[in-house]
């Protein structure tokens, strides 16, 4: 079964599904009751999941006797088709968490699966559907981009047309000759690129693709992964620079100092952080704070403006203060930023309680994860 | 399939590889050339005055054995006694003999491409490590030991490919140059069977050398890890222990030195006086053959691939 793909089928009902603490089983109805004569369809696409890391541990060990914790029990899923975004500062475990998963670096502890299969034990099986550059790859100087891809694509089976297609995609179509010595920083980036996509992935795995790419380079990576998500390929890209995931991600994923701080759909995670602010300005806006705050709203008063909070309809700050004849010349919703809340977030330090109510609040389940639709009728 | 060949088109493609074909070539064309330059076919005066001194010699070996026979010589001169023949190339000068000459230059060839096999070797996988690009064939194929074992295989099948050529390539030429500017001398069937053992021999210890610089590369995930393992090696063991244990006076010091069976493997067989032993060197000596040193050298080889790859499948790939 390729990803994405979903599974359905219809039963005869003669099992139960049994709920405990937020797991469900399915098991036989006891005997001997009557049939119920109801059919059920039972729809699951477990494989829309492509990434699933559980409790992944990594615990780096250097040879004087030092121990750096990298990753403290990581959890991540990435569903097809998303843009997935890894965000986390310097040092959080990306680079780490995408080695591990990719079979560079041995896990201490955790669970990781790609394309519904264990990693790294079924990694081979896979392997050719995922496309992946970690952390800025080196390449050969002394081969020229061209020979480098080639000498992949033979070690693959890819068709050596196939080069041609990438280095065109990339923009090196007329610098493949060159020696990648003499390539800039981001050209070699552009390289890498053009290497994972080499055998058309399903999954495209980028470790801070942006890096060493002008603004010019920035745009078109971006323009081609959004390419690249639209055909259908499921995107899972690092990145510290929160705008630039911002605005080429549906989905996020925070990390900081080897734990998921939170995950979820871009919007919910900055929603989920959104105290319903506003900035307001207005003639005499320190009198018009007064009256706000007199009706029990949170306000903070600034130079020339005023913040007013928990606010559920901005309509009333304009009628409240319209009928006081002081009129609004500004009302602006606050809405937060990645930014913002990625600095919230990894600002503090990881404690699991502290942390336990951003997850809980956008972290899908676990049961989620794996979706279960039950549609009860005969649905055929 | 597709991994050997993408392999096999790496080692090609690198430029230390093609660089150390250019000095193999060189090094030969060399030898060569200095031979051609310092041989000629003997002129009749030489042929001439040869043979005269061969019947001379002839005749001062027949008294020499009277000698002995009649218990008038002492024991050591006459179990010194040459029982060789004398030959008429013995007496030609700056003739190139192809019988007698050949066995040094082969060495010469045998040592120059182990070295070249440890060298290629060491930075075939050095390099790759290195510079990630292990890493990123990895990610294509995420099987380390099949990855790894492949680019071993191909680099042995290269290397043995390459010096088959070049022990071919080189004896021939001076077969070639002792035809025509030379002599063959006395080569019979026996001379080219001892010929073969040797080459068999040096191929072996090039594929040996080449698995040792791969490994030790491997271990050390560094070219230069090798050629420092190889130099301390040197350094420390064969100069610095031999000489603390001729000031300890250990008995037979020279089985603790692999030098001495590179050199058994490589000549069939080493002989070395046996310390506290009094008496002639006949008595006093013990041997170490090529038996000896092809336990010895595979079980070293062994033991480094062993730890080359099994480090590999478990380490953390930058
Ligand atoms: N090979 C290594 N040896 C020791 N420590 C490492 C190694 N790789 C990463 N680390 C440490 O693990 C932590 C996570 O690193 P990394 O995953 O590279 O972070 P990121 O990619 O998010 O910047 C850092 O503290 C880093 O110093
Ligand atoms: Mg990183």
């Amino acid at each position: 079964m390729r990803a994405g793909a979903s599974y359905t089928d219809s039963v005869e009902v003669n099992h139960q599904i049994v709920v405990r603490r937020g797991h469900w089983t399915i098991q036989p109805r006891r005997t001997g009751l009557p049939p119920t004569g109801v059919t059920l369809t039972v729809g699951f696409n477990a494989m829309s999941v492509v990434i699933q890391i559980e409790g992944l541990r990594k615990t780096f060990r250097t040879l004087r006797g030092g121990a750096r914790v990298a990753l403290d029990g990581f959890d991540m899923t990435v569903e097809a088709g998303q843009v997935h975004g890894f965000l986390g500062p310097n040092g959080s475990g990306k680079t780490t968490t995408l080695r591990a998963l990719l079979g560079l670096v041995h896990a201490d502890d955790g669970r990781m699966a790609v394309l519904g299969r264990q990693s790294p034990a079924e990694l081979p099986a896979v392997a050719g559907r995922v496309g992946a550059i970690v952390e800025s790859p080196q390449f050969f100087g002394n081969f020229t981009g061209r020979r480098t891809l080639r000498l992949l694509a033979t070690a693959g089976g890819v068709p050596h047309d196939r080069v041609e297609e990438v280095l065109d995609q990339v923009g090196l179509r007329d610098r493949g000759d060159e020696r990648v010595k003499g390539y800039s920083l981001g050209m070699k980036q552009r390289l890498a690129v053009a290497s994972a996509l080499l055998k058309q992935p399903e999954l495209l795995i980028l470790d801070e693709p942006a890096n060493g790419l002008d603004p010019a380079g920035i745009r078109e990576m971006r323009d081609l992964m959004r390419d690249l998500a639209a055909a259908g390929v499921t995107v899972l890209v690092s990145s510290h620079i929160l705008a630039e995931i911002q605005l080429i991600c549906d989905h996020v994923t925070i990390i900081s100092r080897g734990r998921r701080v939170v995950s979820g759909p871009v919007s919910e995670v900055v929603s989920g952080f959104d105290k319903g602010e506003y900035r307001v300005r207005v003639a005499g806006h320190e009198r018009a704070a007064e009256v706000i705050r007199g009706a029990g709203l949170p306000v903070t008063v600034h130079d020339d403006h005023f913040v007013v909070g928990d606010l559920a309809d901005p309509a009333w700050v304009s009628e409240t203060l319209g009928g006081q004849g002081m009129w609004v010349r500004e009302l602006t919703p606050l809405t937060p930023d990645l930014e913002s809340v990625f600095l919230q977030l990894t600002g503090t330090v990881p404690e699991p309680g502290a942390h336990k109510q951003v997850d809980d609040a956008v972290r899908p389940g676990a049961e989620q994860d794996l979706s279960v639709t039950v549609v009860e009728g005969d649905a055929k | 399939m597709s991994l050997v060949r993408a392999e096999l088109s790496r080692l090609l493609a690198r430029r230390f590889t093609q660089l150390m074909l250019v000095l193999l070539v060189g090094a030969f064309v060399v030898t060569i050339g200095t031979t051609v330059a310092s041989s000629h076919v003997p002129t009749a005066a030489e042929w001439e005055r040869a043979e005269f001194q061969v019947v001379q010699e002839e005749s001062r070996q027949e008294q020499m054995q009277q000698l002995c026979e009649s218990g008038q010589g002492t024991t050591d001169f006459c179990q010194t006694l040459s029982e060789r023949k004398p030959r008429l190339e013995d007496y030609l000068f700056g003739v190139f003999v192809f019988e007698r000459e050949i066995r040094d230059l082969v060495y010469f060839m045998v040592a120059f491409l182990a070295l070249f096999s440890f060298l290629v070797a060491a930075s075939f996988v050095g390099a790759e490590l290195n510079s990630g690009g292990m890493t990123n064939l990895l990610l294509w194929r995420p099987q380390r030991l099949t990855v790894l074992g492949t680019k071993l295989g191909t680099l042995l099948a290269s290397v043995l490919a390459v010096a088959v050529v070049a022990t071919v390539g080189y004896i021939a030429s001076f077969w070639v140059i002792a035809q025509v500017n030379g002599l063959p001398g006395d080569v019979d069937a026996e001379f080219w069977g001892d010929l073969a053992m040797v080459v068999v021999r040096g191929l072996l210890l090039g594929l040996g050398a080449a698995t040792l610089g791969f490994c030790l590369a491997t271990l050390g995930r560094h070219t230069a890890a090798a050629m420092g393992v190889v130099a301390g090696y040197a350094i420390v063991w064969e100069v610095g222990a031999r000489i603390v244990m001729e000031v300890v006076e250990t008995g037979r010091p020279e089985t603790f030195m692999l030098s001495t069976y590179l050199g058994a493997w490589m000549d069939g067989r080493v002989t070395f006086y046996d310390g506290p032993c009094v008496g002639s060197f006949a008595e006093c000596s013990y041997s170490l053959t090529w038996a000896h040193g092809l336990i010895v050298l595979t079980a070293l080889v062994a033991v480094v691939a062993v730890g080359a790859f099994a480090s590999f499948r478990q380490r953390d790939l930058a």
